[in-house]
């Protein structure tokens, strides 16, 4: 089975974040890490692996070309090889050009499961793995909590809901996208680290995946950001004091925060 | 020392451990008095992080003492000095001599499984009546067919309460001395082993120590790490590394001491202006960064050397010295500028003071240093020989001999076929900076 799991480079959560005057994030090279959410996502790659001998794991990421950096870091975990998709014309690609080149990329390598995060933590936008599904024309089984193929043939997930979970599946080839409850993910072991040099990484171009120029990139997108704003970390606190019955207060607080 | 992206990658990993598997534990494991070491250790040994420079063979990663120096730094960013110092007794201060001499059965039988993790180790050098004078232990091995018979008593020995194995330092000859010492690998379980303290300490409270006891515990002689007698020399030899692996643990805490103080003065405010403010303040600070950085740059010159094979002693004593000495000068500078706060059992800053205390004793002691440094030097009366100071290639063994022991004659280089850095030799395979 071949199993591609889909990542993201984002800026580091701890690394200071600026915007350039497009509202685009700045990305510095040495804040880039896997976003944090793939790292569940390679996880469950390297868990289907290994239940499933013979598969094969290869991680794709679009990204500019020092995301092999990236991508090695990704490697250290675990997994056979990587393929980066980096191209001058695929700046300010929005979701939809980079589900289109994504798809593109998965066609090419060829895969049984593509596995996807559910949001990369820089943009939040959650578009990419419904948007790739929906150009590939197969299904997507979205939000998963839990993943097991039967055979070669069937992808099953549970989709935890606010109440209670769902099941749903589908068939093979399918796409995936896993939350942060599926799995623990591994560290990548001193072996992994060092092997993750060795691995094979290729880079495609567009012109490799066959796709025009002109259909992604900051010129084809067309949803494009207007304002980028820190989140305020200053907490408001109350404070009750103790003759006028706190206690009472503290209760109903409690209950209206849904605590109690 | 040039660090390479497989470096990067592997300090993001053990600083990640720290941040997940110790710091969160360090209140807890400070107030007990001691680390779950197995527990910590197989995780460790699961990610291949306890036998950096240990030969494949025995389940290491075969890399060159650069990646060490990454462990080492990453380990003294955590929140106590116990548990780096406990994980770098194991990794570093208990094992070299083994790794380097130690028959292969001898590997299979304790290097493997502590570098799996499965084992702990721990060094048993000091005695009741011999510390800085290690010539003068009276642990005694008597050979008893193809076995030893110890007797003896350990003291201050970390990890030793939980300890599977002791590296242990034993007389097994009457030569007196330096002579006629052997390291000897004991099996804890040994019947006549025993734990007979738990000791309490000023500091490093999550690292046990103990006083252990050896009554009439018979080992097989198979069991002594190199020749016979030799051992002496080999712990000289252990000793580089240990005070090397002390050294680098120790900056970049320090570091993070200094960085934490700059944060907390930012914040905390007197007569209208934040402390920090005060020129007093900042310029101590900044005074204190670069002798820590002058520190660090004595340590990658000194690692520098030891993968280059070099002696090391020199270079490793002076970075011991000013490690111990920088290490109690930060701590306290550092709690001053935290007023009452820096009092509070609460705060790092107390906690990193009551352990800074350690360095300038363990491992030998900062007069132990300027000893050995003075006979580098050729100023330690009595000893006129000078010895070349700088890169010259180390003999087959180190005959570094702690000053303060001055025995008759320099022991003759050893007659042992072996090279002391025979996991540099995969060093320098596998690890040559790219
Ligand atoms: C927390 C802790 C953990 C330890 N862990 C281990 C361990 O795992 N294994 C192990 O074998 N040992 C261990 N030790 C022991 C340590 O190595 C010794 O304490 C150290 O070598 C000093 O020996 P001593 O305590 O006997 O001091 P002494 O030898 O009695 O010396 C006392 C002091 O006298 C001074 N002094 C000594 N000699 C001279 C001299 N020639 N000239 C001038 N001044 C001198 C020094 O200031 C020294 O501190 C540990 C110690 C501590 C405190």
């Amino acid at each position: 089975m071949n199993i591609v799991a889909c990542i993201k480079e984002t800026p580091s959560t701890t690394a200071e974040k600026s915007f350039g005057p497009d509202m685009r994030l700045e990305r510095r090279k040495e804040d880039a890490i896997p976003n944090p959410f793939d790292e569940y996502t390679i996880e469950e790659a390297l868990r289907q692996q290994e239940k499933h001998a013979g598969s094969t794991v290869t991680i794709l990421c679009m990204g500019p070309a020092t995301a092999t950096d990236t991508l090695r870091k990704a490697l250290a975990m675990g997994g056979d090889r990587a393929v980066l998709v980096s191209d001058s014309a695929l700046a300010g690609s929005d979701a939809i050009g980079t589900a289109r080149v994504l798809a593109a990329a998965l066609q090419k390598i060829g895969f049984d499961l593509a596995l996807f995060g559910s949001a990369a933590a820089d943009a939040y936008g959650g578009v990419v793995p419904s948007a790739t599904a929906e150009f590939l024309g197969l299904p997507l089984l979205s939000y998963a909590s839990k993943l097991d193929l039967s055979g070669d043939s069937t992808a099953r997930i549970q989709r935890a809901a606010e109440i209670g979970y769902n099941e749903a599946e589908a068939p093979l080839p399918a796409l995936v996208s896993v939350v942060k409850s599926i799995n623990e993910p591994r560290y990548p072991s001193m072996k992994g680290i060092m092997a993750s040099k060795k691995k094979p990484l290729d880079t495609f171009s567009l012109a490799d995946l066959g796709l025009d120029p002109s259909s992604v990139g900051g010129a084809a997108a067309r949803e494009r950001a207007i304002s980028s704003e820190k989140v305020s970390t200053q907490r408001k606190g109350e404070m009750y004091q103790g003759n006028e019955g706190a206690a009472d207060r503290v209760v109903a607080f409690l209950i209206e925060q849904k605590v109690l | 020392m040039q660090f390479t992206q497989e470096h990067e990658m592997f300090r993001q990993l053990v600083r990640r451990f720290v941040q997940d598997e110790i710091n969160p534990h360090a209140d807890e494991w400070e107030e007990a008095g001691i680390f779950p070491a197995h527990d910590l250790f197989k995780r460790m040994g699961d990610l291949g992080l306890l036998g950096l420079t240990y030969p494949e063979a025995y389940g290491g990663q075969g890399l060159d003492f650069s990646y060490t120096v990454v462990f080492c730094e990453e380990l003294g960013r955590a929140d106590c000095s116990g548990v780096p110092m406990g994980i770098t007794v194991h990794t570093d201060m208990c094992t070299p001599a083994l790794a380097h001499f130690g028959s292969d059965d001898l590997k299979q039988q304790f290097l493997a499984p502590s570098i799996r993790g499965d084992y702990v180790g721990c060094i048993g050098v000091t005695e009741p009546d011999a510390g800085s004078d290690v010539a003068a232990i009276r642990t005694r091995a008597v050979s008893d067919g193809d076995d030893w018979i110890i007797n003896g008593r350990k003291l201050y020995i970390t990890n030793g309460t939980q300890a599977d194995w002791v590296c242990l330092l034993a007389r097994t000859s009457d030569e007196g001395g330096y002579r006629g010492m052997s390291l000897i690998i004991v099996p804890t379980k040994t019947p006549g082993f025993s734990v007979s303290r738990k000791l309490r300490k000023l500091g490093n409270h999550s690292s046990d120590t103990a006083e252990l006891m050896l009554d009439d515990v018979r080992v097989p002689k198979a069991n002594t790490i190199g020749p016979e007698g030799m051992g002496f020399i080999l712990q000289m030899q252990q000793f580089q590394r240990e005070r090397l692996v002390g050294a680098i643990t120790s900056y970049a805490g320090m570091e993070k001491t200094v960085r934490d103080t700059i944060a907390y003065t930012q914040q905390r405010s007197t007569f209208g202006q934040p402390l920090i403010d005060n020129q007093v303040i900042h310029f101590r600070l900044c005074e204190l960064l670069t002798e820590i950085e002058a520190l660090k740059s004595l340590c990658y010159r000194a690692a520098d050397q030891y993968i280059a094979g070099d002696d090391v002693t020199r270079l490793a004593s002076m970075a011991k010295l000013k490690a111990g000495r920088l290490a109690r000068e930060v701590a306290d500078t550092c709690l001053q500028y935290y007023g009452g706060m820096g009092y509070m059992e609460e705060t790092r800053i107390s906690r990193a003071f009551r352990d800074s205390r350690l360095l300038s004793i363990g491992g030998g002691a900062d007069e132990v240093m300027l000893g050995i440094i003075a006979k580098y030097e050729g100023i330690l009366p009595g000893k006129k020989k000078a010895r070349p100071a700088t890169t010259q290639p180390a003999p087959a063994i180190e005959p570094a001999i702690e000053p303060a022991i001055e025995p008759a004659t320099e022991p003759a280089t050893a007659p042992v076929a072996a090279s002391p850095r025979t996991d540099d030799a995969h060093e320098a395979r596998a690890g040559a900076p790219a």
